[in-house]
Protein backbone atom coordinates (compact mmCIF):
# COMPACT_ATOMS: atom_id res chain seq x y z
CA UNK A 1 0.00 0.00 0.00
CA UNK A 2 2.96 2.14 0.18
CA UNK A 3 2.25 5.22 -2.23
CA UNK A 4 -1.50 4.25 -2.47
CA UNK A 5 -3.07 7.35 -0.08
CA UNK A 6 -6.59 6.40 0.99
CA UNK A 7 -7.59 9.40 -1.27
CA UNK A 8 -5.79 8.17 -4.16
CA UNK A 9 -6.97 5.12 -3.83
CA UNK A 10 -10.30 5.72 -4.26
CA UNK A 11 -10.45 8.58 -6.63
CA UNK A 12 -8.50 6.60 -9.08
CA UNK A 13 -11.95 6.29 -11.23
CA UNK A 14 -15.10 3.77 -10.55
CA UNK A 15 -14.91 0.89 -7.73
CA UNK A 16 -17.78 -1.42 -8.27
CA UNK A 17 -18.58 -2.18 -5.14
CA UNK A 18 -19.95 -5.85 -5.37
CA UNK A 19 -20.90 -6.41 -1.95
CA UNK A 20 -21.25 -3.18 0.95
CA UNK A 21 -21.81 -3.40 4.37
CA UNK A 22 -20.58 -6.79 5.35
CA UNK A 23 -22.13 -7.20 8.80
CA UNK A 24 -19.78 -8.29 11.87
CA UNK A 25 -20.97 -12.01 13.53
CA UNK A 26 -20.90 -10.05 16.99
CA UNK A 27 -24.22 -10.70 18.64
CA UNK A 28 -25.50 -7.35 18.90
CA UNK A 29 -22.39 -5.17 17.67
CA UNK A 30 -24.60 -2.97 15.49
CA UNK A 31 -25.07 -0.68 18.56
CA UNK A 32 -21.34 0.26 18.16
CA UNK A 33 -21.12 -0.07 14.23
CA UNK A 34 -23.66 2.41 13.91
CA UNK A 35 -25.22 3.10 10.37
CA UNK A 36 -22.65 2.55 8.56
CA UNK A 37 -23.15 -1.29 8.83
CA UNK A 38 -26.78 -1.15 7.77
CA UNK A 39 -25.79 -0.54 4.56
CA UNK A 40 -27.47 -2.96 1.90
CA UNK A 41 -25.72 -4.13 -1.16
CA UNK A 42 -24.89 -0.70 -3.87
CA UNK A 43 -24.01 -2.54 -7.23
CA UNK A 44 -21.79 -0.37 -9.47
CA UNK A 45 -21.74 2.22 -6.70
CA UNK A 46 -19.11 4.94 -7.86
CA UNK A 47 -17.08 6.83 -5.19
CA UNK A 48 -15.44 10.03 -6.58
CA UNK A 49 -14.22 11.04 -2.80
CA UNK A 50 -13.65 9.98 0.13
CA UNK A 51 -16.10 11.25 2.24
CA UNK A 52 -18.62 8.47 3.03
CA UNK A 53 -15.92 6.78 5.08
CA UNK A 54 -13.72 8.09 8.07
CA UNK A 55 -10.95 10.19 7.52
CA UNK A 56 -9.86 9.15 11.41
CA UNK A 57 -9.56 5.89 11.23
CA UNK A 58 -7.31 3.54 8.87
CA UNK A 59 -7.69 2.24 5.27
CA UNK A 60 -6.68 -1.24 4.90
CA UNK A 61 -7.28 -2.83 1.36
CA UNK A 62 -6.74 -6.51 1.05
CA UNK A 63 -6.62 -8.15 -2.06
CA UNK A 64 -7.82 -11.54 -1.75
CA UNK A 65 -7.55 -13.05 -4.99
CA UNK A 66 -5.73 -11.17 -8.02
CA UNK A 67 -7.56 -13.19 -10.34
CA UNK A 68 -11.13 -12.29 -9.27
CA UNK A 69 -10.10 -8.86 -8.53
CA UNK A 70 -11.23 -9.56 -5.09
CA UNK A 71 -10.38 -6.80 -2.36
CA UNK A 72 -11.80 -6.73 0.77
CA UNK A 73 -11.41 -3.00 2.10
CA UNK A 74 -11.29 -2.50 6.25
CA UNK A 75 -12.43 1.35 7.36
CA UNK A 76 -13.60 1.62 11.48
CA UNK A 77 -15.24 -1.36 12.03
CA UNK A 78 -16.50 -2.18 8.37
CA UNK A 79 -15.44 -4.20 5.80
CA UNK A 80 -16.96 -4.01 1.91
CA UNK A 81 -15.84 -6.20 -0.76
CA UNK A 82 -15.05 -4.88 -3.95
CA UNK A 83 -14.01 -6.99 -7.56
CA UNK A 84 -12.15 -4.71 -9.82
CA UNK A 85 -9.42 -7.08 -11.53
CA UNK A 86 -7.57 -4.04 -13.30
CA UNK A 87 -7.58 -1.68 -9.43
CA UNK A 88 -6.52 -5.53 -8.14
CA UNK A 89 -3.14 -5.27 -10.64
CA UNK A 90 -3.04 -1.65 -10.18
CA UNK A 91 -2.45 -2.97 -6.82
CA UNK A 92 -0.23 -5.22 -7.26
CA UNK A 93 2.11 -3.37 -9.07
CA UNK A 94 2.45 -0.39 -6.84
CA UNK A 95 3.48 -3.17 -4.26
CA UNK A 96 6.67 -4.63 -6.31
CA UNK B 1 -7.08 -27.17 31.12
CA UNK B 2 -11.07 -26.71 30.90
CA UNK B 3 -10.54 -23.95 28.43
CA UNK B 4 -6.54 -22.83 28.58
CA UNK B 5 -4.69 -22.43 25.24
CA UNK B 6 -7.18 -25.26 24.05
CA UNK B 7 -6.80 -24.18 20.14
CA UNK B 8 -3.73 -23.23 18.49
CA UNK B 9 -4.33 -19.84 17.53
CA UNK B 10 -5.42 -18.64 20.40
CA UNK B 11 -3.12 -20.57 22.54
CA UNK B 12 -0.68 -17.04 20.98
CA UNK B 13 -3.19 -14.57 22.27
CA UNK B 14 -3.79 -14.85 25.84
CA UNK B 15 -5.89 -11.59 26.82
CA UNK B 16 -8.55 -12.91 24.22
CA UNK B 17 -8.24 -16.76 25.41
CA UNK B 18 -11.37 -17.82 27.46
CA UNK B 19 -10.27 -20.09 30.16
CA UNK B 20 -13.71 -21.21 31.99
CA UNK B 21 -16.59 -20.11 32.25
CA UNK B 22 -19.46 -20.06 35.48
CA UNK B 23 -23.17 -19.82 35.60
CA UNK B 24 -25.09 -20.02 39.07
CA UNK B 25 -27.87 -19.07 41.29
CA UNK B 26 -25.86 -16.86 43.39
CA UNK B 27 -25.54 -18.90 47.00
CA UNK B 28 -26.00 -15.56 49.23
CA UNK B 29 -28.13 -13.59 46.82
CA UNK B 30 -30.50 -16.50 45.51
CA UNK B 31 -32.46 -14.26 43.89
CA UNK B 32 -29.67 -13.47 41.29
CA UNK B 33 -27.03 -15.40 38.86
CA UNK B 34 -24.10 -14.60 39.22
CA UNK B 35 -21.69 -15.02 35.44
CA UNK B 36 -18.17 -15.45 35.16
CA UNK B 37 -15.96 -15.45 32.18
CA UNK B 38 -11.97 -15.68 32.91
CA UNK B 39 -9.57 -14.83 30.76
CA UNK B 40 -5.90 -15.05 30.49
CA UNK B 41 -4.24 -18.19 31.19
CA UNK B 42 -1.79 -19.68 33.48
CA UNK B 43 -0.76 -16.33 34.98
CA UNK B 44 2.45 -16.59 37.48
CA UNK B 45 1.73 -14.29 40.30
CA UNK B 46 5.23 -12.60 40.15
CA UNK B 47 5.24 -11.62 36.32
CA UNK B 48 6.60 -8.27 36.82
CA UNK B 49 7.16 -5.55 35.63
CA UNK B 50 4.36 -5.64 32.86
CA UNK B 51 1.83 -7.56 35.50
CA UNK B 52 -1.45 -9.24 33.47
CA UNK B 53 -4.53 -7.63 32.47
CA UNK B 54 -7.00 -7.31 29.92
CA UNK B 55 -6.73 -6.64 26.25
CA UNK B 56 -7.38 -2.77 25.13
CA UNK B 57 -8.71 -4.27 21.87
CA UNK B 58 -10.51 -7.01 22.81
CA UNK B 59 -14.67 -6.87 23.11
CA UNK B 60 -15.00 -9.36 25.60
CA UNK B 61 -19.06 -10.78 25.67
CA UNK B 62 -21.11 -12.95 27.98
CA UNK B 63 -23.54 -13.99 26.18
CA UNK B 64 -27.70 -15.23 27.36
CA UNK B 65 -29.62 -17.37 24.95
CA UNK B 66 -33.63 -17.44 26.47
CA UNK B 67 -35.61 -18.84 24.23
CA UNK B 68 -33.95 -22.00 23.19
CA UNK B 69 -32.76 -21.18 20.31
CA UNK B 70 -28.62 -21.30 20.20
CA UNK B 71 -28.86 -17.19 19.59
CA UNK B 72 -28.05 -14.62 21.93
CA UNK B 73 -31.22 -12.51 23.05
CA UNK B 74 -28.82 -10.83 26.01
CA UNK B 75 -25.01 -9.50 25.26
CA UNK B 76 -22.91 -7.99 28.12
CA UNK B 77 -19.97 -6.86 26.37
CA UNK B 78 -17.18 -5.04 28.19
CA UNK B 79 -14.30 -2.99 27.27
CA UNK B 80 -10.96 -2.05 28.88
CA UNK B 81 -8.44 1.28 28.15
CA UNK B 82 -5.34 1.32 30.07
CA UNK B 83 -3.86 4.40 31.79
CA UNK B 84 -0.44 4.92 32.19
CA UNK B 85 0.49 7.80 35.02
CA UNK B 86 4.28 8.24 34.26
CA UNK B 87 5.29 6.84 31.03
CA UNK B 88 8.89 7.81 31.93
CA UNK B 89 9.38 4.66 34.64
CA UNK B 90 9.53 0.99 33.87
CA UNK B 91 7.75 0.65 37.28
CA UNK B 92 4.03 -0.46 37.24
CA UNK B 93 3.83 1.10 40.76
CA UNK B 94 6.34 3.50 41.99
CA UNK B 95 5.29 2.97 46.07
CA UNK B 96 2.51 1.18 47.78
CA UNK B 97 -0.91 1.01 45.76
CA UNK B 98 -3.57 1.35 48.56
CA UNK B 99 -6.84 2.61 46.67
CA UNK B 100 -7.68 2.07 43.01
CA UNK B 101 -6.99 6.15 42.60
CA UNK B 102 -3.49 5.77 44.12
CA UNK B 103 -1.15 7.89 42.44
CA UNK B 104 1.76 5.29 43.25
CA UNK B 105 -0.20 3.07 41.02
CA UNK B 106 1.32 3.37 37.61
CA UNK B 107 -0.88 1.12 34.90
CA UNK B 108 -4.09 1.11 35.19
CA UNK B 109 -7.11 -0.51 33.66
CA UNK B 110 -10.45 0.70 33.59
CA UNK B 111 -13.55 -0.55 31.54
CA UNK B 112 -16.91 -0.14 30.31
CA UNK B 113 -20.20 -2.29 30.33
CA UNK B 114 -23.21 -2.70 27.72
CA UNK B 115 -26.23 -4.85 27.43
CA UNK B 116 -27.48 -5.48 24.56
CA UNK B 117 -31.24 -6.85 24.09
CA UNK B 118 -31.66 -8.66 20.45
CA UNK B 119 -35.49 -8.86 19.30
CA UNK B 120 -35.71 -10.38 16.31
CA UNK B 121 -33.93 -7.89 14.01
CA UNK B 122 -33.76 -5.37 16.64
CA UNK B 123 -31.00 -4.19 19.20
CA UNK B 124 -31.17 -2.20 22.10
CA UNK B 125 -28.23 -1.04 23.58
CA UNK B 126 -28.03 -0.12 27.41
CA UNK B 127 -24.74 1.36 28.74
CA UNK B 128 -24.57 0.31 32.83
CA UNK B 129 -21.13 1.69 33.28
CA UNK B 130 -18.18 3.14 32.17
CA UNK B 131 -15.00 4.00 33.77
CA UNK B 132 -15.28 1.14 36.14
CA UNK B 133 -11.88 0.65 38.32
CA UNK B 134 -10.02 -2.88 37.19
CA UNK B 135 -8.16 -3.62 40.97
CA UNK B 136 -4.37 -3.62 40.42
CA UNK B 137 -2.78 -7.30 40.15
CA UNK B 138 -1.67 -9.05 43.89
CA UNK B 139 2.28 -8.16 43.56
CA UNK B 140 3.37 -8.33 47.11
CA UNK B 141 3.49 -6.88 50.60
CA UNK B 142 4.94 -3.36 49.54
CA UNK B 143 3.32 -2.80 46.56
CA UNK B 144 -0.23 -4.15 47.57
CA UNK B 145 -0.34 -4.14 51.32
CA UNK B 146 -4.50 -3.95 51.64
CA UNK B 147 -5.20 -6.20 48.90
CA UNK B 148 -8.30 -7.63 49.98
CA UNK B 149 -9.95 -4.02 50.22
CA UNK B 150 -8.53 -3.09 47.08
CA UNK B 151 -10.23 -5.83 45.52
CA UNK B 152 -13.37 -5.11 47.04
CA UNK B 153 -13.74 -1.24 46.10
CA UNK B 154 -13.53 -2.82 42.36
CA UNK B 155 -16.92 -4.15 42.95
CA UNK B 156 -19.35 -2.10 41.58
CA UNK B 157 -23.02 -1.55 41.66
CA UNK B 158 -24.47 -0.56 38.42
CA UNK B 159 -28.02 0.32 37.94
CA UNK B 160 -30.89 -2.54 38.31
CA UNK B 161 -29.28 -3.97 40.62
CA UNK B 162 -26.60 -5.28 38.80
CA UNK B 163 -22.95 -5.80 40.48
CA UNK B 164 -19.57 -6.15 38.26
CA UNK B 165 -16.29 -7.19 38.77
CA UNK B 166 -13.07 -7.16 36.74
CA UNK B 167 -10.05 -8.18 37.25
CA UNK B 168 -7.23 -10.77 38.11
CA UNK B 169 -8.70 -13.30 40.21
CA UNK B 170 -6.77 -16.78 41.96
CA UNK B 171 -7.47 -19.51 39.10
CA UNK B 172 -10.09 -21.75 40.90
CA UNK B 173 -10.32 -24.62 37.83
CA UNK B 174 -8.25 -27.33 39.23
CA UNK B 175 -7.01 -30.10 37.46
CA UNK B 176 -3.88 -32.65 37.32
CA UNK B 177 -2.67 -31.83 34.06
CA UNK B 178 0.86 -33.39 34.07
CA UNK B 179 -1.43 -36.73 34.19
CA UNK B 180 -4.23 -36.37 32.00
CA UNK B 181 -1.85 -35.65 29.40
CA UNK B 182 0.77 -37.65 29.56
CA UNK B 183 -1.01 -40.16 27.64
CA UNK B 184 -4.43 -39.96 29.96
CA UNK B 185 -2.95 -41.46 33.50
CA UNK B 186 -5.55 -41.44 35.40
CA UNK B 187 -6.76 -42.36 38.81
CA UNK B 188 -7.30 -44.55 40.30
CA UNK B 189 -6.15 -47.39 37.77
CA UNK B 190 -3.32 -46.08 36.91
CA UNK B 191 -1.26 -48.65 37.65
CA UNK B 192 -3.43 -50.95 34.80
CA UNK B 193 -2.66 -48.34 31.63
CA UNK B 194 -1.43 -50.28 28.97
CA UNK B 195 1.86 -47.50 28.91
CA UNK B 196 2.26 -48.76 25.19
CA UNK B 197 4.65 -51.21 26.18
CA UNK B 198 6.89 -49.19 28.34
CA UNK B 199 8.63 -50.65 31.36
CA UNK B 200 9.38 -48.78 34.55
CA UNK B 201 7.59 -46.00 34.01
CA UNK B 202 6.23 -45.47 37.51
CA UNK B 203 2.84 -44.24 36.90
CA UNK B 204 2.26 -47.36 39.29
CA UNK B 205 3.18 -45.47 42.30
CA UNK B 206 1.47 -42.01 41.32
CA UNK B 207 1.22 -39.96 44.76
CA UNK B 208 -1.74 -37.52 45.75
CA UNK B 209 -2.78 -35.17 42.60
CA UNK B 210 -1.14 -32.24 41.72
CA UNK B 211 -2.75 -29.46 41.24
CA UNK B 212 -1.04 -27.58 37.95
CA UNK B 213 -2.91 -24.44 38.76
CA UNK B 214 -3.10 -24.15 42.60
CA UNK B 215 -0.16 -21.05 42.51
CA UNK B 216 -1.89 -19.75 39.18
CA UNK B 217 -4.10 -16.39 39.07
CA UNK B 218 -6.37 -15.44 35.98
CA UNK B 219 -8.48 -12.22 34.90
CA UNK B 220 -12.35 -12.40 35.61
CA UNK B 221 -15.13 -10.55 34.52
CA UNK B 222 -18.32 -11.44 36.89
CA UNK B 223 -21.21 -9.93 36.83
CA UNK B 224 -24.47 -10.55 39.07
CA UNK B 225 -28.26 -10.00 37.59
CA UNK B 226 -31.47 -10.37 39.20
CA UNK B 227 -33.04 -13.51 37.44
CA UNK B 228 -35.75 -11.85 35.85
CA UNK B 229 -33.12 -9.74 33.78
CA UNK B 230 -32.01 -12.89 32.38
CA UNK B 231 -35.53 -14.38 31.52
CA UNK B 232 -37.37 -14.36 28.56
CA UNK B 233 -40.51 -13.07 29.92
CA UNK B 234 -38.92 -11.12 32.36
CA UNK B 235 -40.09 -12.95 35.29
CA UNK B 236 -38.19 -14.55 37.62
CA UNK B 237 -38.44 -18.21 37.32
CA UNK B 238 -40.24 -19.99 39.91
CA UNK B 239 -40.78 -23.76 38.01
CA UNK B 240 -38.08 -26.66 37.69
CA UNK B 241 -40.07 -27.88 34.85
CA UNK B 242 -40.86 -24.17 32.78
CA UNK B 243 -38.35 -23.53 29.62
CA UNK B 244 -38.70 -19.89 31.16
CA UNK B 245 -36.66 -20.65 33.84
CA UNK B 246 -33.49 -22.00 31.61
CA UNK B 247 -30.68 -19.85 30.08
CA UNK B 248 -27.81 -20.92 27.85
CA UNK B 249 -24.40 -18.47 28.44
CA UNK B 250 -21.07 -18.48 26.52
CA UNK B 251 -18.50 -15.96 26.27
CA UNK B 252 -16.75 -15.04 23.61
CA UNK B 253 -13.51 -12.74 22.67
CA UNK B 254 -13.94 -10.85 19.30
CA UNK B 255 -10.95 -8.79 17.88
CA UNK B 256 -10.88 -6.12 14.37
CA UNK B 257 -10.13 -8.36 11.01
CA UNK B 258 -6.98 -6.14 10.23
CA UNK B 259 -4.09 -5.14 12.90
CA UNK B 260 -0.76 -3.70 10.65
CA UNK B 261 2.35 -2.93 12.58
CA UNK B 262 3.95 0.47 12.44
CA UNK B 263 7.73 1.54 12.30
CA UNK B 264 7.65 2.62 15.15
CA UNK B 265 6.40 0.02 17.53
CA UNK B 266 2.88 1.38 17.16
CA UNK B 267 -0.28 -0.75 15.54
CA UNK B 268 -3.50 0.12 14.29
CA UNK B 269 -6.80 -2.00 14.29
CA UNK B 270 -9.54 -1.70 10.86
CA UNK B 271 -12.19 -3.80 9.77
CA UNK B 272 -15.36 -5.42 11.71
CA UNK B 273 -14.92 -7.54 14.85
CA UNK B 274 -14.83 -11.12 14.56
CA UNK B 275 -14.80 -13.88 16.82
CA UNK B 276 -11.60 -15.52 18.04
CA UNK B 277 -12.07 -17.68 21.37
CA UNK B 278 -15.52 -18.69 22.73
CA UNK B 279 -16.42 -21.23 25.24
CA UNK B 280 -19.42 -22.86 26.95
CA UNK B 281 -19.08 -26.19 28.56
CA UNK B 282 -15.89 -26.91 29.70
CA UNK B 283 -13.60 -29.01 27.87
CA UNK B 284 -15.17 -28.95 24.85
CA UNK B 285 -12.78 -27.46 22.51
CA UNK B 286 -9.96 -28.77 24.60
CA UNK B 287 -10.93 -32.49 24.56
CA UNK B 288 -13.94 -32.92 21.78
CA UNK B 289 -13.01 -30.84 19.09
CA UNK B 290 -10.03 -32.33 16.58
CA UNK B 291 -6.76 -30.25 16.18
CA UNK B 292 -7.90 -29.69 12.50
CA UNK B 293 -10.99 -27.79 13.92
CA UNK B 294 -10.37 -26.35 17.02
CA UNK B 295 -9.36 -22.55 15.67
CA UNK B 296 -12.76 -23.19 13.46
CA UNK B 297 -14.44 -24.04 16.27
CA UNK B 298 -13.39 -20.60 18.41
CA UNK B 299 -14.73 -18.72 14.89
CA UNK B 300 -18.14 -19.85 15.04
CA UNK B 301 -21.53 -19.36 16.76
CA UNK B 302 -22.70 -21.89 18.93
CA UNK B 303 -25.92 -21.90 16.76
CA UNK B 304 -23.89 -23.70 14.20
CA UNK B 305 -22.98 -26.39 16.70
CA UNK B 306 -25.06 -29.26 15.04
CA UNK B 307 -21.82 -29.76 12.27
CA UNK B 308 -19.64 -30.61 15.43
CA UNK B 309 -22.16 -33.11 16.41
CA UNK B 310 -20.08 -36.56 15.60
CA UNK B 311 -17.39 -35.23 18.25
CA UNK B 312 -19.75 -35.61 20.91
CA UNK B 313 -21.89 -38.86 19.27
CA UNK B 314 -18.82 -40.39 19.32
CA UNK B 315 -15.67 -38.79 21.28
CA UNK B 316 -12.59 -40.38 20.52
CA UNK B 317 -11.87 -40.52 24.35
CA UNK B 318 -14.90 -42.86 25.19
CA UNK B 319 -13.18 -44.67 22.30
CA UNK B 320 -9.58 -44.64 23.74
CA UNK B 321 -10.39 -45.34 27.35
CA UNK B 322 -10.94 -48.97 27.12
CA UNK B 323 -7.70 -49.34 24.70
CA UNK B 324 -5.44 -47.52 27.46
CA UNK B 325 -6.78 -49.80 30.42
CA UNK B 326 -7.34 -53.23 28.99
CA UNK B 327 -10.20 -54.96 30.67
CA UNK B 328 -11.05 -51.60 33.05
CA UNK B 329 -13.98 -50.90 30.95
CA UNK B 330 -15.21 -53.88 29.55
CA UNK B 331 -19.25 -52.37 28.69
CA UNK B 332 -17.67 -49.36 27.29
CA UNK B 333 -15.82 -51.36 24.81
CA UNK B 334 -18.50 -53.75 23.88
CA UNK B 335 -20.64 -50.32 23.36
CA UNK B 336 -17.58 -48.89 21.10
CA UNK B 337 -17.49 -52.40 19.51
CA UNK B 338 -21.18 -52.01 18.51
CA UNK B 339 -23.03 -53.17 16.74
CA UNK B 340 -24.93 -50.36 16.29
CA UNK B 341 -22.65 -47.44 16.08
CA UNK B 342 -21.93 -45.99 18.96
CA UNK B 343 -24.18 -42.90 19.73
CA UNK B 344 -23.60 -41.37 22.46
CA UNK B 345 -27.02 -38.89 23.35
CA UNK B 346 -26.25 -38.20 27.07
CA UNK B 347 -23.33 -36.63 25.91
CA UNK B 348 -25.34 -34.60 23.19
CA UNK B 349 -28.05 -33.92 26.13
CA UNK B 350 -25.45 -32.65 28.48
CA UNK B 351 -22.95 -30.59 26.02
CA UNK B 352 -25.27 -29.71 23.00
CA UNK B 353 -28.97 -29.73 24.45
CA UNK B 354 -29.76 -29.69 27.74
CA UNK B 355 -31.04 -32.65 29.44
CA UNK B 356 -34.48 -33.08 28.61
CA UNK B 357 -37.53 -33.66 31.90
CA UNK B 358 -37.77 -37.06 32.90
CA UNK B 359 -34.62 -38.26 32.89
CA UNK B 360 -33.34 -37.16 36.23
CA UNK B 361 -36.35 -36.74 39.08
CA UNK B 362 -37.00 -33.39 39.19
CA UNK B 363 -34.81 -31.34 36.79
CA UNK B 364 -34.48 -30.46 33.44
CA UNK B 365 -32.13 -27.91 31.39
CA UNK B 366 -33.45 -29.12 27.96
CA UNK B 367 -33.40 -25.71 25.63
CA UNK B 368 -34.89 -27.70 22.49
CA UNK B 369 -33.19 -29.75 19.68
CA UNK B 370 -31.29 -26.82 18.48
CA UNK B 371 -27.66 -28.01 19.56
CA UNK B 372 -25.04 -25.59 20.91
CA UNK B 373 -22.37 -25.70 23.41
CA UNK B 374 -24.00 -23.05 25.68
CA UNK B 375 -23.78 -23.29 29.70
CA UNK B 376 -27.17 -24.20 30.87
CA UNK B 377 -28.89 -23.23 33.73
CA UNK B 378 -32.04 -23.85 35.00
CA UNK B 379 -32.21 -21.41 37.60
CA UNK B 380 -35.61 -22.47 39.82
CA UNK B 381 -32.69 -24.52 40.98
CA UNK B 382 -31.98 -23.34 44.13
CA UNK B 383 -28.64 -23.19 45.37
CA UNK B 384 -27.58 -26.89 47.31
CA UNK B 385 -27.60 -26.70 51.04
CA UNK B 386 -24.92 -29.83 50.88
CA UNK B 387 -23.48 -28.50 47.91
CA UNK B 388 -21.22 -31.43 45.95
CA UNK B 389 -18.44 -30.93 43.26
CA UNK B 390 -19.50 -34.04 41.32
CA UNK B 391 -22.44 -31.58 40.58
CA UNK B 392 -25.55 -33.71 38.89
CA UNK B 393 -23.60 -36.83 38.98
CA UNK B 394 -23.49 -36.56 42.81
CA UNK B 395 -27.28 -35.88 43.11
CA UNK B 396 -26.42 -32.70 43.52
CA UNK B 397 -28.40 -30.78 40.85
CA UNK B 398 -27.61 -27.12 41.50
CA UNK B 399 -23.90 -28.25 40.25
CA UNK B 400 -22.61 -29.05 36.49
CA UNK B 401 -24.05 -29.16 34.21
CA UNK B 402 -26.87 -27.29 35.54
CA UNK B 403 -24.56 -24.19 35.18
CA UNK B 404 -21.15 -24.48 36.77
CA UNK B 405 -19.62 -23.18 40.02
CA UNK B 406 -16.42 -22.34 40.84
CA UNK B 407 -16.20 -25.37 42.92
CA UNK B 408 -17.16 -27.63 40.71
CA UNK B 409 -14.84 -30.67 39.70
CA UNK B 410 -15.55 -30.12 36.12
CA UNK B 411 -12.83 -32.80 34.83
CA UNK B 412 -13.96 -36.08 37.23
CA UNK B 413 -17.55 -35.23 35.93
CA UNK B 414 -16.94 -34.74 32.59
CA UNK B 415 -14.31 -37.66 32.16
CA UNK B 416 -17.06 -40.18 34.21
CA UNK B 417 -19.39 -38.95 31.53
CA UNK B 418 -17.06 -39.64 28.51
CA UNK B 419 -16.07 -43.16 30.38
CA UNK B 420 -20.27 -43.84 30.35
CA UNK B 421 -21.18 -43.46 33.73
CA UNK B 422 -24.71 -41.80 32.64
CA UNK B 423 -25.16 -43.39 29.82
CA UNK B 424 -28.11 -45.69 30.65
CA UNK B 425 -30.44 -42.36 31.28
CA UNK B 426 -30.58 -42.27 27.60
CA UNK B 427 -29.73 -45.88 26.76
CA UNK B 428 -31.29 -48.44 29.14
CA UNK B 429 -29.78 -51.57 27.55
CA UNK B 430 -26.44 -50.15 28.71
CA UNK B 431 -24.71 -50.82 32.30
CA UNK B 432 -21.86 -48.46 33.12
CA UNK B 433 -18.57 -49.91 33.99
CA UNK B 434 -17.62 -49.85 37.50
CA UNK B 435 -14.77 -47.60 36.90
CA UNK B 436 -16.60 -44.90 35.00
CA UNK B 437 -17.77 -43.61 39.11
CA UNK B 438 -14.54 -44.57 39.94
CA UNK B 439 -12.42 -41.78 38.24
CA UNK B 440 -11.36 -38.92 40.44
CA UNK B 441 -8.22 -36.83 39.92
CA UNK B 442 -7.04 -36.95 43.34
CA UNK B 443 -7.34 -33.39 44.29
CA UNK B 444 -10.37 -33.56 46.53
CA UNK B 445 -11.27 -35.56 49.91
CA UNK B 446 -14.47 -36.83 48.13
CA UNK B 447 -17.47 -35.02 46.71
CA UNK B 448 -18.55 -32.89 49.53
CA UNK B 449 -15.12 -31.51 49.85
CA UNK B 450 -15.43 -27.87 47.86
CA UNK B 451 -12.62 -26.27 49.03
CA UNK B 452 -10.20 -28.08 46.51
CA UNK B 453 -6.41 -28.28 46.84
CA UNK B 454 -5.00 -24.78 46.07
CA UNK B 455 -8.48 -23.21 45.70
CA UNK B 456 -9.15 -22.72 49.37
CA UNK B 457 -9.38 -19.42 48.89
CA UNK B 458 -12.92 -19.44 47.09
CA UNK B 459 -14.78 -16.44 48.54
CA UNK B 460 -18.50 -16.86 50.22
CA UNK B 461 -19.76 -13.86 47.85
CA UNK B 462 -19.11 -12.06 44.76
CA UNK B 463 -16.86 -12.05 42.73
CA UNK B 464 -16.59 -15.96 44.52
CA UNK B 465 -12.80 -16.92 43.42
CA UNK B 466 -10.31 -15.98 45.53
CA UNK B 467 -7.66 -13.22 46.29
CA UNK B 468 -4.83 -13.46 43.40
CA UNK B 469 -2.08 -15.05 45.05
CA UNK B 470 0.83 -12.98 45.39
CA UNK B 471 3.69 -12.61 43.41
CA UNK B 472 6.33 -12.28 46.47
CA UNK B 473 4.10 -14.80 48.66
CA UNK B 474 3.87 -17.75 45.63
CA UNK B 475 6.82 -17.43 43.07
CA UNK B 476 7.12 -19.16 40.03
CA UNK B 477 7.23 -22.90 40.31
Amino acid sequence: MAGVSRRTFLGRGSLAVAAAGVLSAVPGLSGLIGAAETEGPAADATVADGTAASLTEPLVAHVRDISTGEISVFNGTREVILRDPQLANRLLRAAR
Amino acid sequence: MSSHREAPEISKDPVADSTDLYAFVSPDEPDTVTLIANYVPLEGPDGGPNFYEFGEEVLYTINIDNDADGQAEIVYQFRFENHVTNPGTFLYNTGPVQSLTDPNWNRRQTFSVTRVDIDGGRTTSTVLGTELACPPCNIGPLSTPTYPALAAAAVHSLAGDVRVFAGQRAEGFYVDLGSIFDLGILRPFEQDHATFGLQGTGIGQMAAGVNATKALNVHSIAIQVPKEQLTANGRAPSQVSSANSVIGVWTAAYRQKVRVHDDDGGHVWAGPYVQVSRLGNPLVNEVLIPMGSKDYWNSQAPAGDSRFASFFSNPQLAQLLPVLYPGVFPKLAAYNAGPPAPNRADMVAILLTGIPAGLIPGFQNFTGTTQADLLRLNMAIAPASNPQNTGLLGNDVAGFPNGRRVFDDVVTIELRALAGAVLSLVDPAFTPDGAAGAIHQGLTSGPSDVAAMGTENYLNAFPYLGIPHSGFSVPAA
